[in-house]
């Protein structure tokens, strides 16, 4: 294998890291409104979001894409492969979030919510500097693994021809006949990608577990 | 017109000696005209079909300390907990000092806010936020509540941990603390916002006996300082020796209320000679 088939793979993956941060820092933040509507008082709200998030996660990524891109994209309006594969993870990944943040609220004993109110603190600041900051420490492995995840998954998006690492893995696999090669550097790319993911949960996690150790 | 016969009686125009006495049931002509600070009129509260809270009618002078004991499932708990709204009562009225709510109709945010402001509250699972210092424990609600200022928060705090015995701690995250420890970190939270009234529920339960004295030293020293309390325990020793009265409450009524001390040497009712047998058995 040739350095200039190296290049050709290396090209990949600035598509791959654009879009799988676009797609979890899109999630990760409507995640959070989503949650709040998936836990709201108001019934009719509450069950929105649950529908919502059931149809989002229900449906294969890949087939989120084809939607997006050939379905709307060619009807309704135009959108380039890139934007199209980042609204479909983006809109997958607030659903998964969503679902992550939930958890992590259940994971708090009530008793934190009942001295918040015995002490006055109000809604807002119950949950700002309360309950997010213990939600947040649960949350983070969680979240992380599922960055990893996400990772992976962006690979779908070849599919319509964003040019990421797997997309330029076909290409090249296609051009040279030496797809065992290409293909295991491009797993290789891949694993590359998650190492420092894992590696500053766990961090980050240790950081976060010893400041509060029971 | 309470307050004109108080001015000719001691010549002083604040609490007085007075209003202790009464308080620790010393009886006094001046005392049977001042107002209760809590007053809670046919209280009640319902799960579904079963009566928690069945019409109680209860109380509590400035400067009293009142101890509410009886088997589990009778309801203290639960009268403690509709006090503060924490559970929310159905029926009845809960008043404290000049706020009164009406159970019936559901509370309004402002309204329930200055009834807790009031209210101090202690948990048998003391309940401190994990993920900060002890000093932040204590301050937190100084500030985002009362509004002062970080610097003036935190030497309110200093004073308050200085006063249970746990300045050293103040740097602490609560899980490096004991038990005991804790739940006098949580005393010292809910004193923080100068309540009226501190509301302790099982504040004992959880700890073992050596840690529970280290509480209840704390408690005993509040008390003798005029706090009013309202004390939901098994400590049969603080119920007879630091309280002034004594509630017995079985299946959400109260059974039987008077002086501490005649109410757990001489009970008039038979479920409450019952209970105290029990107790003293075991």
């Amino acid at each position: 294998m040739s350095t200039v088939d190296l290049f050709a793979i290396l090209r990949g993956l600035p598509w791959t890291v654009a879009l799988t941060l676009g797609a979890f820092l899109a999630g990760a933040v409507l995640g959070v409104p989503l949650v709040a509507a998936r836990q709201s008082r108001i019934l009719p709200l509450r069950f929105l979001a649950m529908v919502f998030i059931q149809i989002v996660r229900g449906i294969p990524p890949i087939l989120w894409l084809f939607i997006i891109f050939f379905g709307l994209g060619m009807s309704v309006f135009p959108i380039s492969p890139f934007n199209a594969a980042l609204a479909g993870l983006g809109l997958i990944a607030a659903a998964n979030m969503a679902e992550i943040y939930r958890g992590a609220l259940a994971s708090i004993h009530f008793g934190q919510w009942e001295a918040s109110s015995a002490l006055n603190l109000g809604r807002w600041h119950t949950l700002t500097d309360v309950v997010a900051p213990q939600a947040f420490r649960v949350a983070l492995p969680s979240a992380a693994s599922y960055l990893i995840g996400l990772m992976k998954e962006t690979a779908v998006a070849s599919t319509i021809g964003v040019s990421e690492l797997a997309f330029q893995g076909n290409q090249l696999s296609q051009l040279t006949f030496r797809g065992l090669e290409v293909f295991a550097l491009v797993g290789m790319f891949y694993i590359l990608l998650s190492l420092p993911v894992a590696w500053l949960s766990r961090v980050a996690d240790g950081y976060l577990q010893a400041k509060v150790a029971r | 017109m309470d307050g004109a016969v108080l001015h000719l009686g001691s010549g002083k125009p604040t609490m007085t000696e007075d209003d202790t006495l009464a308080a620790r049931g010393v009886p006094s002509a001046k005392g049977q005209a001042r107002k209760p600070l809590i007053k809670l009129d046919r209280l009640s509260k319902h799960y579904g079909n079963h009566t928690v809270l069945d019409g109680i009618d209860l109380e509590v002078m400035p400067g009293e300390v009142l101890a509410i004991i009886g088997p589990s499932g009778s309801g203290k708990s639960t009268l403690l907990r509709c006090i503060n709204y924490l559970e929310p009562p159905d029926g009845g009225h809960v008043s404290i000092g000049d706020i009164s709510l009406n159970a019936a109709a559901p509370a309004g945010r402002s309204e329930l806010s200055t009834l807790r402001r009031s209210v101090g509250m202690v948990f048998q699972s003391f309940n401190l936020f994990p993920h900060m210092t002890v000093l932040r424990n204590v301050s937190l609600a100084q500030e985002r509540v009362l509004g002062r200022s970080r610097k003036s928060a935190d030497e309110r705090s200093m004073q308050l941990l200085k006063r249970v015995g746990l300045a050293d701690k103040a740097e602490q995250y609560p899980g490096r603390c004991s038990g005991g420890q804790q739940q006098r970190i949580a005393i010292a939270r809910a004193l923080a916002l100068d309540p009226e009234v501190m509301l302790f529920d099982e504040p004992t339960s959880a700890l073992d006996p050596e840690l529970g004295l280290e509480v209840l030293a704390v408690m005993r020293e509040l008390a003798e300082t005029g706090m009013t309390m309202i004390v939901v325990t098994h400590e049969m020793s603080f119920a007879e020796n630091v309280s002034d009265t004594v509630m017995i409450m079985a299946d959400g009524k109260i059974i039987e209320k008077g002086p501490s001390a005649d109410v757990m040497r001489n009970p008039q009712q038979e479920r409450t000679k019952r209970f105290l047998r029990a107790v003293h058995d075991r």
